[in-house]
């Protein structure tokens, strides 16, 4: 289960102080699919870099599995974003010499998975997002949107992580496309137990999330 | 695929800019090794002319320089109580004297008078085997060149340097080798002589050949060869001391002196006695002051190599970082996403040092080539500038005074090649040659590492100050 309980974050813009997220609290149950929707500069962003421990937050708690995130050490947060988080990126954000195959197998690298093990489990998450396999050698600039998206999602099973953390995962994608993609991660969610949560400004997309959470000038709406 | 082979692939990803960074990589890793090897052939170099250094201590007549008057020369009783001194094992005396061939003419110079055939005493029916360089340039190697650009009369022969010594087994600091007939007694008086093979094949004489001298007649003892062929010692005839002192109406003169001493220890102390006995009618210099001066150009070279390396080493460094920072802050989102995805710091480190590693390594096999190509003709430009700009002559001047001659009657005719004690070493300091050795190898790579390790340092802290967030909040 993820718990976040009063989170906040503020920036400073000069001598301003920006609240980002302010007093954020919200429960999400293991393998819920969930939705974060907003307009632009609302903190969704921010939102997800503090649940997916790529900041720390001002104060507040974020709890996995009963383990307060937000009290971890550096060391333990890259273990923790190594083991139990995916991140899937609205630019896809792979890595451009490296192969698809090899690109979902970076994270099983830095878990120091076994080399043949690692080759064999990414073949097999390429072939479950449907990259046929003479794409799965091909670099990040001869596949398509689509098929470089079905790579970042594979990439974020990598590890068997609890979380799955999506910021705008169809936005660079055409609608059709789009929806394949959300109804890839809505199955995964299902078949692999694994919590998601969705980062969008399309409505209606979010709609068909298990829990939407509406997110306005740092604070919770809905 | 781990974070080294990822930095190997890494470093290949802009081609173009790969090939830009290894040339400047590799052209400042070139100029680095030629200086190592400028460096290590000069201190070899160095350490060959210091290794012949003997315990031995030059003493000259106060100011003499080439040949000299009798009034400006030291005694054979003032040596005497020279080889009684603490320290001094022996003393080697000579006194040299130049002969011209008869009816040889000198040539003529401005103030100088008209051509005339030699006419004094000092004449031998032998011919010079020597041949002379015409116009300026060194006066090293027992040449000879005119000083002021006059032309040589048809029958000039080049004079011939007549040595008596009490040790008749070296010239000018050259072993002797006797290859035909025996060598003489330095201390008994006969008309016997030993002469250079050179010189036995341009006059036609064996050993018990006859030629004059001095309007004496000497008797071929043997003939021989030195040990580095100078045309210095080719054109050279030994006699025994007191002969030379007999024949030359020098009587107890000594042109030259070579004091040994016990041990290499008691060398500045032994030149301390000497100089008190001979007060100031005596220049005295021992081997190793002989040696500094006459690798002090090297010195200079030395100097220069070491600064070079090390600046071409700064600027191979300086080039790797601000490539490895170039390329940081061009992935930086890259570096953000695998943080973002479990990367650690120094994982991620690894990877850029082996890309720096990469560009480097393959920096210096283009700067060993370049070093193997360029490092012997940088070296010897480097001793032959070094060499001119110093000017060598001072720390030569003294002892044997062999070749050419200067003084007589006209006044500075010829300048001598002033080959002394370490005459020799000093006309081949310049000939050196520099070789690519397994050492010079693995230099290069250590200092291709030395400068990634110092280009990919600064790397580590910047790849620290990524921050995943960043890379998130800027889509």
């Amino acid at each position: 289960m993820l718990k976040v309980t009063n989170l906040k974050k503020n920036f400073k813009s000069g001598d301003v102080i920006v609240a980002a997220v302010n007093g954020v609290s919200l429960t999400i149950k293991d393998g819920q699919f969930a939705s974060i929707v907003g307009r632009s500069g609302s903190g969704k962003t921010t939102l997800l870099s503090l649940l997916g421990a790529l900041d720390k937050p001002t104060s507040g708690e974020i709890s996995v599995d009963d383990i307060d995130i937000t009290k971890l050490h550096d060391r333990e947060l890259i273990k923790y974003r190594c083991d139990r988080i995916g991140f899937v990126f609205q630019g896809y954000n792979l890595v451009p010499n490296l192969t698809a195959l090899e690109n979902v197998m970076l994270p099983m690298e830095f878990a120091g998975t076994a080399k043949n093990e690692r080759k064999a489990r990414a073949q097999k998450l390429l072939d479950q997002v449907g990259l046929k396999l003479d794409k799965q050698d091909r670099t990040p600039t001869r596949l398509s949107g689509g098929e470089q998206q079905r790579v970042a999602i594979a990439r974020a099973l990598a590890n068997h992580p609890k979380v799955i953390l999506a910021d705008e995962p169809t936005g660079n994608l055409d609608s059709q496309t789009g929806e394949l993609i959300f109804d890839l991660l809505h199955d995964l969610a299902k078949s692999e137990n694994t919590t998601i949560i969705v980062v969008t400004h399309d409505l209606a997309i979010a709609g068909k999330t298990d829990k939407v959470f509406s997110l306005k000038d740092g604070k919770l709406t809905k | 695929m781990n974070p080294i082979s990822r930095g190997f692939k890494n470093a290949f990803r802009n081609k173009i800019r790969t090939l830009s960074i290894v040339i400047i990589l590799g052209l400042s890793m070139g100029l680095a090794l030629s200086m190592l090897i400028a460096n290590k052939a000069v201190t070899n170099k160095i350490n060959t002319v210091k290794a012949s250094v003997g315990n031995t201590i030059t003493i000259s007549p106060a100011g003499f320089s080439g040949f000299s008057s009798v009034n400006n020369s030291l005694t054979t009783a003032q040596l005497s109580s020279v080889s009684k001194l603490k320290y001094i094992t022996s003393v080697d005396e000579s006194l040299t004297d130049r002969l011209t061939t008869i009816g040889s003419s000198e040539p003529t110079f401005p103030g100088a008078g008209a051509s005339s055939a030699a006419t004094s005493n000092n004449q031998t029916s032998l011919t010079s085997p020597v041949t002379i360089n015409f116009g300026g340039g060194g006066g090293g190697g027992g040449h000879f060149f005119i000083n002021g650009g006059s032309s040589l009369p048809t029958n000039f022969s080049p004079p011939i340097t007549i040595v008596g010594t009490n040790n008749p087994t070296q010239i000018n600091s050259e072993n002797l080798t006797i290859v035909s007939g025996k060598t003489i007694n330095g201390t008994l008086d006969t008309n016997d002589a030993l002469i250079s093979q050179k010189m036995a094949t341009k006059n036609n004489l064996k050993v018990g050949s006859t030629f004059t001298a001095y309007s004496s007649t000497m008797t071929v003892n043997g003939i021989f060869t030195s040990s580095s062929s100078t045309q210095t010692s080719s054109n050279s005839v030994i006699v025994a001391l007191p002969t030379e002192q007999r024949l030359s109406g020098q009587s107890s003169d000594v042109t030259a002196a070579i004091a040994n001493v016990d041990s290499l220890d008691d060398l500045n102390s032994a030149t301390n006695e000497i100089k008190n006995q001979l007060g100031s009618s005596a220049d005295v210099v021992s081997s190793v002051t002989e040696a500094n001066n006459t690798v002090a150009p090297l010195n200079s070279v030395k100097s220069i190599s070491v600064y070079s390396l090390i600046g071409a080493i700064i600027a191979g460094g300086v080039i790797i970082l601000l490539t490895m920072v170039m390329i940081v802050r061009e992935r930086t989102r890259e570096i953000g996403v695998i943080k973002a995805i479990g990367g650690s710091n120094n994982r991620i480190a690894v990877q850029f040092m082996s890309e720096a590693v990469t560009l480097t390594l393959i920096g210096a096999i283009i700067g060993i080539l370049l070093g193997a190509i360029a490092g012997n003709p940088i070296t010897k430009l480097l001793v032959s500038n070094t060499s001119t700009s110093t000017s060598l002559s001072p720390s030569s001047r003294f002892g044997g005074g062999g070749g050419g001659f200067a003084g007589g009657g006209a006044g500075g005719h010829f300048i001598s090649g002033g080959h002394g004690v370490f005459g020799f070493a000093r006309d081949n300091i310049t000939n050196i040659h520099s070789a690519v050795g397994w050492s010079i190898l693995i230099y290069g790579l250590a200092s291709a590492l030395i400068i990634a390790i110092i280009g990919s340092g600064a790397v580590s802290y910047f790849i620290s100050k990524i921050r995943p967030a960043e890379v998130l909040r800027s889509e």
